[in-house]
């Protein structure tokens, strides 16, 4: 099935298996590795994309789902503005360790960042739960973001 | 001490940092591990499905092994590959490989084996409770003074149990094997924590067949928790021998499915301690501890875990008239290996419940009966090491003014007469030796190596990965720091065995105690040479460059073991820590929470206090994690999935954390990866006795358990 999307600003169109994993197509056919695998179940959040609005997990998706669909993971949010602000603060606080669950928390962040932006615990704890880290313990990701949610308020 | 920013920290959030299943290599195949669906019993057939054309598939067994099917590391008694008797549920048969992923998974989904079945012991309780399932090394400390109890002296006897705990690193293992016919040689690229024990491996599969084997580790290590210590060893001795007979390079990554059945876990454990209490005094007088690990189908690490949980299992305590004994158990389950804390957190776990056990047939705080027994300066441990400082004394003393412990003490006691749901406070002391235990350290001596460019740069060698803790960062920032030299221009280079020396592995939070003061002492010297600034140097004597220093772990002399008696110096160095930990437990559900947890630690000087930091509180999550939830409800790991099944910690269970350094005697780094795992499981569990009055004696504390141990005492 031929199928088109936009990823990173890019538009790409690909003669793909519908039901292939849309994890493995964006992984294999398009090498776009800042995606990361890790349960497979959509449980850890490690392969977290945003899909046109909303944070997935492409490792549950299948790439029929993407088609006509607005993409945008790490790789691409690291080159916006927001982006490189809470890339900065993630990197102040050396709350990255084995870093193999970051892409996917990166990605739940910046949409956290973009479409409420709160500096506050509670809401950025939920808005997390779906991303497993078990290195960090949690604590320097939560003040990372908190940060990053006040450098943006200082600055509009 | 400073904070700088991570080398690599960057490159990860955004992606573009490369683990093992980021690389490509021309012609690259794919490869699975095939394991036995079996927990004990005779391969009779094998079946392979007939759709498949067999001659595009590359498949190996341990007919196919040119060298021994052995695993030489870290206990040779592991095959690579089955020969002919299962013995656990995951053991390995065949290595596949196939140029198509999709395809090789078809195909290997559609295998077919018959078994002979034979009686296995899957029950983890039944194989620690029959003892003649005695398996490898025992250990014996005896300390006993003749004493005979008194007949006033308070008796407490109790086992402990403590089960399997999954690493869960998020990156799966993995390797790509590339093979060179020509110059007879096997690269090996993948994500693990010894490459030198990968080498051994891979040398001893492949035999005679080839002349040089090359480890190297990917950019980056997704995680390890001791996980990555000795299964990678198998994955690269088959996908070695797969690179070998395909003549391309061979990857294999475990999917999460896979990965959670056939690597090693942490070890179960049922722990024996019976005490005499002196109710005058509320000192203990006599211990006695029965201290045993089911090892799993084979060997391998076991025998270590066993020698560090011994060393451990006595607490923090000054107690004269001691006896221990420890043993390991065989079962029919995956080998249990390396995971963080390596047998000290079930020691913690039995020492630390048993003492509020006392505290409670005494009627007294918890607290009092710990500030009557614990190590002061001049104390012995039952290992007749003499402890120089007050450590644990003084973590213990911040931690409990910290935390308002003994107003929280009295104040939950009296809110919980009026309320259905519960608040309760715990406590638990601990320490970790740094390094390997004993004599371990001199037998490794490790080597390091330094380069210094013709431009100042400054390069270090050493074997031990950065899976996530920071090491590249902090061991830079040693020798940054000692150099008087910009750490911009310092940097630990991805340990290459063909151009790394043997550091030994990245285990026993050593990596920082052992071969970051050793670069310390390294850079010293160098210093000492150059007299002055580096940069300076190098450009005034700019013919001497580039130059490679190096140098090897001298032992202190005055660090003796007794291999036989385990008395004398364990461990040189002890990290020491102390926590208070509130809990809060719903009456109506069964459930129990972690509020808050502070927490003080002694670790000597920490170099880079952030990355500190962050070492403990991802521990303390994980030993939540192993308080609370973390489980494998069915023996047979078979069944069991994944993250849907085996329950992490995530965002929203993550209490309050409260962490602080102190330092009491040494002016260097000690062990820090370790400790932070020990202890919180009995201070959440003393926590739970606290607010509900209910003794519990094994973890995790699930609704399940608690439920069950209610109802069976109603």
């Amino acid at each position: 099935m031929k199928i088109s999307f936009n990823i990173n600003g890019r538009n790409v169109k690909l003669d793909v298996d519908p039901m292939r994993r849309l994890l493995d197509v964006l992984r294999d056919d398009l090498e776009l590795t800042d995606i990361k695998e890790s349960c497979g179940e959509g449980e850890c959040g490690a392969c977290t994309i945003i899909l046109d609005d909303k944070p997935v997990t492409s490792c549950i998706l299948n790439a029929v789902h993407a088609d006509g669909k607005k993409i945008l993971t790490a790789n691409g949010i690291s080159k916006t503005r927001i982006g490189e602000i809470l890339l900065d603060c993630f990197d102040q606080t050396n709350s990255v360790q084995c870093g193999f669950c970051f892409p996917g928390f990166y990605v739940t962040a910046y949409h956290y960042l973009i479409t409420d932006g709160e500096p506050s615990l509670e809401k950025i704890r939920y808005a997390l739960s779906g991303n497993i880290c078990r290195c960090t313990g949690y604590k320097k990701i939560f003040e990372s973001v908190i940060m990053a949610c006040e450098r943006l308020q200082e600055g509009s | 001490m400073r904070s700088p920013r991570k080398v690599d920290a960057r490159s990860k959030i955004n992606g573009s940092h490369k683990f093992i299943d980021d690389y490509i290599f021309p012609d690259m195949i794919y490869g699975y591990l095939y394991y036995a669906r079996c927990h004990h019993g005779y391969i009779r057939k094998i079946t392979f499905p007939e759709e498949f054309d067999l001659k595009n598939f590359i498949i190996i067994d341990y007919k196919d092994i040119p060298g021994r099917n052995i695993v030489p590391e870290p206990e040779p008694d592991q095959p690579f590959l089955v020969e002919n008797e299962v013995y656990h549920y995951g053991q390995i048969i065949m290595g596949i490989a196939h140029p198509n992923k999709a395809i090789l998974k078809q195909f290997v989904e559609k295998i077919e084996i018959e078994y002979e079945e034979l009686t296995a012991l899957t029950d983890i309780k039944e194989c620690l409770e029959d003892e003649s399932n005695a398996f490898g090394r025992e250990i014996i400390i005896d300390q006993r003074q003749s004493l005979e109890p008194r007949s006033e002296w308070i008796k407490t006897s109790a086992v402990y149990y403590t089960a399997h705990q999954e690493q869960a690193y998020l990156e799966t293992q993995g390797m790509i094997a590339i093979y060179n016919q020509d110059q007879r040689s096997i690269y090996v690229l993948g994500t693990m924590q010894c490459p030198y024990f990968v080498k051994e491996a891979v040398e001893m599969i492949m035999g005679d067949k080839i002349t040089e084997v090359v480890i190297e580790t990917a950019e980056g290590i997704g995680g390890a928790f001791g996980g990555k210590e000795d299964f990678p060893n198998i994955l690269a001795g088959v996908a070695s021998l797969l690179a070998y007979k395909a003549e391309k390079p061979v990857k294999i990554v475990l999917e999460r499915s896979d990965d959670i059945v056939i690597t090693t876990k942490r070890h179960p454990s049922r722990v024996e301690i019976e005490t005499y209490t002196d109710p005058v005094t509320n000192k203990i007088r006599k211990l006695k501890i029965d201290y045993r690990l089911d090892a799993g189908g084979y060997l391998t690490l076991s025998p270590v875990v066993l020698s560090r949980g011994v060393l451990h299992s006595f607490g923090g305590y000054n107690i004269r008239d001691v006896f221990i004994h420890g043993r390991l158990l065989r079962s029919n389950t995956p080998s249990n290996g390396a995971f963080r804390g390596f047998g000290a957190p079930q020691a913690f776990f039995a020492i630390e419940s048993h003492i509020d056990k006392i505290a409670g047939d005494l009627k007294i705080d918890p607290l009092e009966l710990r500030m009557k027994n614990i190590l002061q300066k001049d104390d012995r441990m039952p290992t007749t090491q003499i402890i120089r400082e007050d450590h644990i004394l003084d973590c213990l003393n911040r931690v409990i003014e910290k935390s308002d412990y003994k107003q929280k003490y009295i104040e939950f006691q009296e809110y919980n007469q009026h309320h259905d749901n519960k608040k309760g406070i715990g406590i638990s002391i601990c320490f970790h030796g740094g390094g390997y235990t004993g004599n371990g350290e001199k037998v490794l001596q490790s080597k390091v190596k330094m380069t210094i460019e013709k431009d100042a740069a400054v390069n270090i060698y050493v074997a031990n990965t950065d899976m996530g803790q920071g090491a590249h960062t902090t061991l830079a920032q040693m020798v940054s720091e000692t150099l008087d030299h910009p750490l911009n221009k310092t940097r630990v280079v991805i340990p290459n065995t063909s151009k790394t020396p043997n550091s030994g592995p990245t285990v026993a939070s050593r990596t920082i105690y052992i071969i970051g003061n050793l670069l310390c002492d390294l850079s010293l010297q160098i210093k000492k040479e150059i007299q002055g600034n580096l940069d300076e140097y190098v450009r005034s004597h700019n013919t001497l460059f580039p130059k490679e220093y190096s140098r090897c772990f001298t032992p202190d002399p005055t660090v003796v073991f007794d291999d036989k008696t385990y008395l004398g110096t364990g461990y040189k160095d002890y990290s020491w820590a102390a926590c208070v930990c509130e809990v809060f437990y719903q009456t109506s559900i069964f459930k129990l929470d972690l509020k808050k947890i502070w927490t003080v630690l002694d670790i000597g000087i920490p170099v880079n206090p952030k990355i500190a930091e962050g070492q403990v509180e991802g521990g303390l999550l994980q030993a939540m994690g192993y308080a609370l939830t973390e489980y494998f409800y069915k023996p047979d790991f078979g069944r069991m999935h994944g993250f849907t099944d085996y329950i992490l910690p995530t965002t929203l269970d993550t209490p309050e954390m409260d962490i602080e350094f102190i330092h009491t005697d040494s002016d260097f780094a000690k062990g820090l990866g370790e400790i932070p795992m020990n202890y919180p499981a009995p201070a959440i569990r003393n926590a739970f006795h606290h607010a509900t009055g209910i003794f519990i004696d094994e973890i995790p504390l699930t609704p399940e358990r608690i439920y069950e141990n209610i109802k069976g005492k109603s």
